[in-house]
């Protein structure tokens, strides 16, 4: 039960439906005119993973015409949306402590967006001590680190003591995780990792440590319907160097998947309203497409 | 007699399973003298339902003979025997559902160490493979099965289960991880049990035992039968009886 090769087709049909929900949804996520955004988990931070999505499809280049230009509408759409950047730029300038300009950024840079002005405001935001002290729990911190390292900006960032300065770093037992402590696992491997492109980067025995528990925990939660969760312990498997995909795990989130690529976050009834159904579950859909695409493109770096 | 799968005789079997329980716990910790066993069966309110509990609990009932030096009397390895005529296993496996072979494994073992003290021949394992390639049953089913056998799991007892056992570490980590994050602690530590027998035997754990152990008592250790499975798993693990409550 290794490598991705076995759930490659599943994952691009998985990641193909998934974009083109999302593209096809893209209008029920737009910003309003001002740039203060007063609550930014209301719009901008769906935007910002809808990007992640799209710059991972663009830039593991493993898909194919259909989900390519699908990808590339929706970068178009969000850096429409971002302003061309200005957004981000003014945001940096009003909040100088504010990490999500450049975690949201880079997405952008992945996929080859650049904003001249921001480049500058971060270099010297990067340079400040007041910004690199700035108190984030240790996930975060490795999101702020690789944003930055995609960006270009030198942050000197140790990333083992960063990586074992998490949850997952101590080793802890694995059966005293939680639903948040989950997610938080999750992201320490999707940063460190940069989404599955530097699967190396992940210490050897945290990479051992993650074979031996995924199952036990991709189960419980299969278990309980955390379809959001699952996914992104699908994405975990599909980042190690070795990576761990369960057919029938990917089967199960296939399964749930809807014929136009919506993916439901946990077996609750989903609400009919358009506007609340994007708002539940958009992250959910965001997951699936970034799983499938990393599997796909894992299965065919396999090949070659 | 049949050992029925549900029903108002079963919660008297279980109830009654419970209080031998109880009293091979008390022999453990040396609050009983021989013949213990017959004693319990002859003072029952109701002796079938005593005999049943012998059934129950298996290879169990000898867990103070195997880890306390407790001499095994004449009448407490008729009350054994007596219970194996009674429930014969056919009756057993019929009440059981599809849990079948795991009934032929715990009666090897009951068979098995009655001859052992009883000084007769070797009980002949089942025919049947013991407990699959966990790798081919999948861990989970695998390890439903290895909690069915927890009796099996002790100091002085070795034979194909065990040897299962000895290759599935990791599986039987899992199931015991699994069990403990869905509160299934009677299923934890009979998994738990089967870890410490194998960290007892010698084989690297992923695990840290004692601390699940801990863990597993402090939330859910509760009833007699979890209660001799988590004394058996402490004394493998070479710690003082009710290690966890001293801390």
């Amino acid at each position: 039960m290794t490598g991705c090769a076995p759930v490659a087709e599943t994952a691009r049909r998985l990641c193909d439906r998934a974009l083109s929900w999302l593209h096809a949804h893209r209008e029920l996520d737009t910003l309003p005119s001002t740039s203060d955004l007063g609550d930014p988990d209301s719009v901008y931070k769906p935007l910002g993973e809808t990007t992640l999505a799209a710059s991972l499809v663009v830039r593991d280049g493993t898909a194919g015409p259909g989900r390519r230009a699908a990808a590339r509408s929706l970068l178009d759409f969000t850096w429409a949306q971002m302003r061309g950047g200005d957004l981000l730029y003014e945001r940096l300038l009003q909040h100088t402590l504010l990490t999500d300009p450049a975690e949201t950024y880079a997405h952008f840079v992945r996929a080859g967006y650049r904003h001249p002005r921001l480049d500058e405001l971060l270099a010297h935001q990067v340079r400040l001590r007041s910004v690199r002290a700035v108190e984030l729990i240790p996930d975060r911190k490795l999101a702020v680190a690789n944003a930055h390292r995609i960006i270009g900006l030198d942050d000197d960032a140790d990333w083992d003591a960063l990586i074992r300065a998490t949850w997952l770093g101590g080793l802890p037992e694995p059966w005293a995780i939680d639903w948040m402590t989950a997610y938080q696992m999750t992201h320490t491997v999707f940063h460190s990792t940069d989404w599955g492109a530097l699967p190396y980067r992940l210490p050897a025995d945290l990479t051992a440590y993650l074979h031996d528990w995924l199952p036990v925990w991709i189960d419980i939660w299969r278990e309980i319907r955390q379809w959001d969760l699952v996914a992104e312990l699908l994405v975990v498997g599909a980042c190690l160097e070795e990576p761990y995909c369960d057919p029938d795990d990917w089967r199960a989130l296939a399964e749930i998947q809807h014929e136009d690529g919506f993916v439901p976050r946990d077996g609750d009834p989903i609400d009919e309203n358009p506007v609340q159904r994007f708002k539940d579950h958009q992250h959910t859909v965001v997951v699936t497409a970034v799983a499938g695409t990393i599997a796909a493109a894992r299965a065919s770096a396999g090949r070659s | 007699m049949k050992v029925p799968a549900a029903g108002p005789s079963r919660t008297a079997f279980v109830t009654a399973a419970d209080d031998l329980a109880d009293r091979v716990l008390s022999a453990l910790r040396g609050a009983e003298n021989a013949p213990f066993l017959a004693r319990h069966v002859e003072q029952a309110p109701d002796r079938g339902a005593a005999l049943a509990a012998v059934r129950l609990v298996g290879a169990d009932v000898f867990v103070p003979h195997l880890l306390a030096g407790f001499p095994l009397d004449g009448q407490d390895a008729a009350a054994v025997t007596r219970s194996l005529a009674v429930f014969p296993q056919e009756a057993v496996i019929a009440g059981a559902g599809d849990a079948g072979s795991a009934v032929a494994w715990r009666d090897w073992a009951v068979a098995e160490l009655l001859t052992r003290f009883d000084g007769g021949r070797p009980a002949v394992p089942p025919g049947e493979e013991p407990a699959e390639d966990p790798a081919a049953t999948g861990w989970r089913p695998w390890c439903a099965r290895m909690a069915g056998l927890s009796p099996l799991a002790i100091a002085g007892l070795d034979g194909p289960v065990h040897q299962a056992a000895r290759c599935g570490a990791l599986p039987l980590s899992r199931g015991a991880a699994r069990s403990m994050l869905r509160r299934d602690y009677l299923t934890a530590v009979r998994l738990i049990r089967w870890l410490a027998w194998l960290h007892h035997d010698g084989v690297p754990l992923p695990l840290d035992l004692e601390a699940a152990l801990d863990h597993a008592v402090l939330l859910g250790g509760h009833g007699p039968r979890t209660a001799l499975d988590i004394a058996v798993a402490e004394r493998l693990l070479g710690r003082p009886d009710d290690a966890h409550r001293r801390r």
